[in-house]
């Protein structure tokens, strides 16, 4: 081992350049994959201490199936089972607290949203054991009084006695603190408890709950009692509280998976790199390798330090890449953090480091480099201790590299097909088949591209581009290898940014459509659910009473549950809603998808569910409410703006009422008449609103702008990330040139002893650069296009309409980056070529 | 005592149209304490019966007997090992890692074999120093001329204490005045520290330091002659014999 490591080491510093850039791959991968990785906790943490309800400490909580509310009355049906001992129903939600009533949008400091507890007094206490600090606790004759925790009295400087003001259905209500509970009565949650009906009128929740606690025997089995609560309460009903922020936290796990996907990409182009280092590695070291197992090295111990070798530049790369990638996170979570809190009112923490994180980062950095020097290493294994004494045999890689590059056209033509069939999944697998297959062919491709290319370039370097021709396709292989990482990042940047510019045109289309209206009353936070809290029939009935509105309408929130995955149900006015405002429809027809809301029960989802599910026109979907099952029929594929990201059904809000007992109104769209007089109805709906501070007043063309420009500032981010990913690409090109140059210092040198000036030397190893990033870009570009295809039938597929676009930007910037990094990657090899000392190459063995 | 016996040793390269028998039928006994040379044309095979005696490479038929034990049946590990403490390499163009200095290419083999590094270090000044280098051991093999080189090559053979030394043309790449600084040791390797050495080589004056000189051609023996008498002559006649064959 001691020989390895030495050996091994000794190498390394031999070739710093070489293992700079080698380890510099590594490093970049586990980068991208931890610090990646390290954000995304971040915000779920963050999300979740926004948005998780109180637990009490009871023996059983019970909500509904659907987490929807439920009737009171369902208490009855527990009264003869002999294991409880007692029960309380209550009514809890989380709701926002805009700043005009005291709050902020930091949730660490001050208070962002109180989680509301209506509370049946006198059975309450006798579950919960409430801990008053000061005051008292709620009475039987209390109304709008109320007890909050300590925690909130804190943030809020609220002492017994004073006045708590917190939206509400009819606007605003009005509270007296009586009580504040001491704070291991509430664990640590900014909490408010009120007595029941308040909390419904509240809520517009009449005689309705959506928990039940309960206390058992202590002589009861807990399990036999919960199966037999539930068994009475009937199908509708699950053990555990009421989950909310479900369909967030889901799309923050696709985010995760998405930077899973980023990293590996990353550290399999790294890989590729570290195989061409190992490779080159291989060949130049045939005749040491060749004598230490003349001279007695066995086998294994051969294998062993190239092994050793790739494990030094693996720790040592996995080591900075998770520096790096936690102040990576640092940095994003600071850049990204403003606009979080802005956009979903969600203020995020530091990184967090999760075991599998952290794990997962080190397994893969190390594990993908010393696996890309397995198979050279093996080769070394095979080396025999004749290579010493024979001068190495170069030849024999073409044959090889023809037969492969006909597999690789055949899977190539396979996966255009694979394509065209027009399944997602097929189509999924034939881009993965299509890279490969170009790989593959990559070889051989080569020669005819450094041709047609070296013809372009001999017009300004008339006799370098003819060497650093021929130069390039001398090693077929490598220079494949290289392209090859190069096309990986620039396709995925070609497609990417194509699919981002067509997602944002197309959602400045959504949002002209289904925010079209003159103004908007907008909930606390962009996305539905969660702390937002609705209005009752009094806003909407001032609204339309006011002078100048034409016409207003509303969506109302619930939620459901079918084929085991959450669904958000929208309703909407099947009349008003289409003729001011309207669903983007991929599917089924507007003019008697709308009418058929109306009749009977019907829904229209949206692409995201109707790709997850596989529901499509015409299709029936049993949705689960607090009714129990009910059955839907299927007339429409259609999303608006606001929920395209979460899984939605879109109902009447006629059935909204009666299956899901919800009938606030969250969101509300106001048009004004032609002739009336803009800042007069402006503000007179700005008098209104005042009295229901749950919701901003917006004039939609200012929202619309404002979102354009949140959405420009995100993608901006985004393509920062993607064309980070086209690093890779110049790390592996700087490698392999500086690889090319070091393998022929002496060819150099003699090139430099025969009277080619410096400059001349320079100039060839840009001109092969240049070659090698035609060749990548070239490739790249072929697989943008490919990959652009896929990724639009994958958008129409979860049900964006999105226009065909050629990924014009992304071709271009693909040749500039090209351009670019063939320059930069053989600044430095160029120096080194030129700076050869004619007689030192000379004498290089 | 019988160092090496070689029996009706074949090798043959590549099979029809291409087949090339590179040795044929050889047979050869090689006393302990010999310095043998072999000489010959090129491609008449002398390359490959060292390899073969030093189990670099496989017979395709016959044996190789090293100590009274056929080598030619052996598992690659025990050849392995048989190599690194029975045998030293000299090659035509040194072979020394690049990356390691003197001392440390010279002491390879005693590290390979698990000896200590300390131990190994001092063993290998040894001998670099008997090699008149002991003011070079700090230097890696690009700031070493090629004489030296292989001087430290010679070292580094040397140094696990083996029984046989071989060496493929190690004068090859020198100039005839390091050329006579090789053989020399290489002579003093057998009369001095009594080991046996088979050397391939070309140059007539640098077979004349051997004991006995084997002919080879066409991958036959064809003349194997003692040598007794004055260096200058027998390279002579050497020269004179190689011109006839
Ligand atoms: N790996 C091989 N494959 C095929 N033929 C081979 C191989 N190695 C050697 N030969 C052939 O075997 C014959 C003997 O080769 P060998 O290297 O032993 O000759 P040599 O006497 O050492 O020549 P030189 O003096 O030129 O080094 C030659 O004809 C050579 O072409
Ligand atoms: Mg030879």
């Amino acid at each position: 081992m001691r020989i390895q490591i030495l050996l091994a080491w000794r190498y390394l510093l031999g070739r710093k350049q070489r293992m700079a850039l080698t380890t510099l791959a590594v490093v970049f991968g586990v980068t991208l994959l931890f610090g990646m990785n390290a954000m995304i906790p971040a915000m779920m943490e963050a999300f979740r201490h926004n948005m998780v309800t109180a637990a009490g400490k009871v023996d059983i909580s019970i909500s509904g199936d659907s987490n929807n509310p439920f009737d009171e009355a369902s208490l009855d049906a527990l009264k003869d089972i002999g294991g409880i001992s007692h029960s309380t129903g209550l009514l809890q939600k989380n709701v926002l607290l805009p700043e005009s009533l005291g709050g902020t949008t930091d949730p660490i400091a001050g208070a962002s949203a109180v989680t509301v507890t209506g509370l049946d007094i006198p059975t309450a206490q006798s579950v919960r054991n409430f801990q008053i600090k000061e005051g008292r606790f709620l009475e039987a004759a209390d109304g709008s009084e109320t007890v909050i925790s300590q925690l909130l009295a804190d943030k809020m400087s609220l002492t017994v006695g004073d006045t708590l003001s917190i939206p509400s259905s009819d606007g605003i209500e009005k509270l007296t603190v009586v009580g504040i509970l001491s704070l291991s009565a509430s664990a640590g949650l900014d909490e408010i408890f009120v007595p029941l009906a308040t909390s419904q009128r509240i809520l517009n929740l009449p005689d309705k709950i959506n928990t039940i606690d309960i206390l058992i025997r202590s002589d009861a089995d807990r399990l036999t009692v919960e199966n037999e609560i539930l068994s009475k309460l009937g199908p509708n009903f699950k053990s555990g509280p009421v989950e909310v922020g479900n369909e967030l936290a889901s799309a923050l796990i696709m985010g995760e998976s998405m930077m899973w996907l980023f990293g590996i990409m990353a550290l399999a182009m790294a890989s590729f790199i570290i195989f061409n280092t190992f490779r080159t590695v291989i060949a130049e070291r045939r005749r040491d390798l060749g004598m230490l197992r003349a001279i007695g090295a066995s086998k294994r111990t051969v294998m062993g330090l190239i092994l050793t070798e790739s494990l030094i530049q693996g720790v040592v790369g996995t080591a900075l890449g998770l520096m790096f990638g936690y102040l990576m996170c640092l940095g994003l979570l600071a850049s990204f953090g403003p606009m979080l809190q802005s956009f979903m009112r969600v203020s995020v923490g530091g990184p967090v480091i999760t075991t599998a994180n952290l794990v997962g980062s080190i397994l893969l950095g190390i594990g993908f480099t010393v696996g890309s020097g397995y198979f050279p290493a093996r080769s070394a294994m095979k080396i025999t201790p004749l290579e010493a004494l024979r001068p190495s045999l170069g030849a024999a890689e073409f044959r090889k590299n023809k037969r492969r590059a006909l597999w690789g056209l055949a899977m190539v033509a396979a996966s255009v097909f694979g394509l065209v069939i027009g399944e997602l999944n097929v189509a999924a697998l034939s881009t993965l088949v299509f890279l490969a297959g170009l790989i593959m062919i990559a070889p051989v491709m080569v020669k005819p591209v450094a041709d047609t290319f070296g013809k372009l370039i001999s017009l300004v370097y008339a006799r370098e581009g003819r060497l650093a021709q021929g130069n390039l396709a001398r090693q077929p292989g490598r220079a494949a290898i290289t392209a090859s990482s190069m096309m990986i990042g620039l396709a995925i940047c070609i497609a990417m940014i194509g699919m981002i510019t067509s997602i944002l045109n197309g959602f400045i289309g959504y949002l002209d459509k289904s925010l079209g209206t003159d103004y908007l009353l907008m909930p606390s936070s962009l996305v539905l659910g969660g702390g937002n809290l609705g209005a009752n029939q009094g806003l909407i009935d001032r609204i339309r009473n006011t002078d100048g509105v034409e016409a207003a309408t509303s969506l109302r929130l619930a939620a459901s549950q079918t084929k085991g995955a959450a669904l958000q149900m929208i309703g909407i006015d099947p009349e008003v809603y289409p003729q001011i405002s309207g669903l983007a429809f991929s599917n089924g027809d507007p003019a008697t998808a709308y009418p058929a809301l109306a009749n009977g029960r019907s829904i229209i989802v949206n692409g995201m569910f109707a790709t997850s599910a596989a529901i499509k026109t015409g299709d029936v979907l049993t949705l689960k409410t607090p009714q129990g099952d009910q059955v839907y029929n299927v007339v429409g594929v259609a999303f608006d703006y606001l929920n395209a990201k979460i899984a939605t059904g879109y109902i009447s809000q006629a059935n909204l009422a009666t299956d899901f007992n919800a009938s606030s109104d969250v969101l509300l769209l106001v048009n004004r008449k032609t002739n009336s007089n803009n800042s007069a109805v402006l503000s007179a709906l700005k008098a209104i609103a005042k009295d229901f501070p749950a919701f901003s007043l917006i004039d939609s063309t200012e929202f619309k702008n404002e979102q354009i420009n949140m959405f420009k500032q995100a993608m901006s981010t985004l393509y920062v990330l993607v064309v980070m990913l086209a690093l890779p690409g110049l790390i592996a090109m700087a490698n392999t040139m500086s690889i090319n140059i070091i393998e022929r210092t002496r060819e150099i040198g003699m090139l430099r002893a025969v009277g080619t000036t410096q400059t001349q030397v320079k100039r060839m190893v840009f001109a092969e650069s240049l070659l090698l990033s035609a060749l990548g870009t070239t490739m790249g570009i072929l697989v943008g296009l490919f990959l652009s295809y896929l990724l639009l039938k994958a958008l129409i597929f979860i049900g964006f309409t999105v226009d065909f676009f050629f990924p014009a930007t992304g071709i271009l910037m693909s040749v500039a980056v090209g351009l670019t990094f063939g320059i930069i990657a053989a600044m430095v090899p160029a120096r080194t070529a030129a700076r050869t000392v004619i007689v030192e190459a000379l004498r290089y063995e | 005592m019988t160092m090496i016996e070689v029996k009706d040793l074949s090798k043959v390269y590549g099979s029809g149209e291409t087949k090339v028998i590179a040795l044929d039928s050889v047979n050869l006994t090689i006393e302990q304490g010999q310095f043998v040379a072999v000489m010959g044309p090129s491609g008449c095979g002398k390359s490959t019966l060292l390899h073969l005696i030093g189990g670099l490479d496989r017979p395709t038929t016959g044996t190789v007997t090293v100590e009274g034990k056929d080598i030619s049946k052996m598992s690659d590990t025990t050849l392995t090992e048989l190599r690194r403490r029975k045998m030293g390499f000299i090659f035509q163009f040194y072979n020394l890692i690049p990356v390691l200095d003197a001392v440390e290419n010279t002491a390879l083999p005693l590290i390979l074999d698990g000896v200590k590094p300390e131990t190994a270090r001092i063993k290998a000044k040894e001998w670099l120093t008997r090699n008149k280098l002991e003011d070079r051991g700090s230097h890696r093999p690009d700031e070493l001329s090629g004489g030296q080189q292989q001087r430290v090559a010679i070292s580094r053979a040397m140094v696990a204490d083996p029984v046989i030394v071989l060496a493929d043309e190690p004068t090859g790449n020198l100039d005839s005045r390091s050329g006579d600084e090789i053989a020399s040791v290489l002579r003093k390797i057998v009369s001095d520290w009594g080991r046996t050495v088979l050397m391939v080589t070309h140059d007539p004056r640098i077979a004349a330091y051997a004991d006995r000189i084997i002919f080879l051609k066409d991958g036959r023996i064809v003349d194997d002659a003692l040598l007794s008498g004055d260096n200058g002559d027998n390279a002579k006649r050497l020269k004179e014999k190689v011109e006839a064959l």
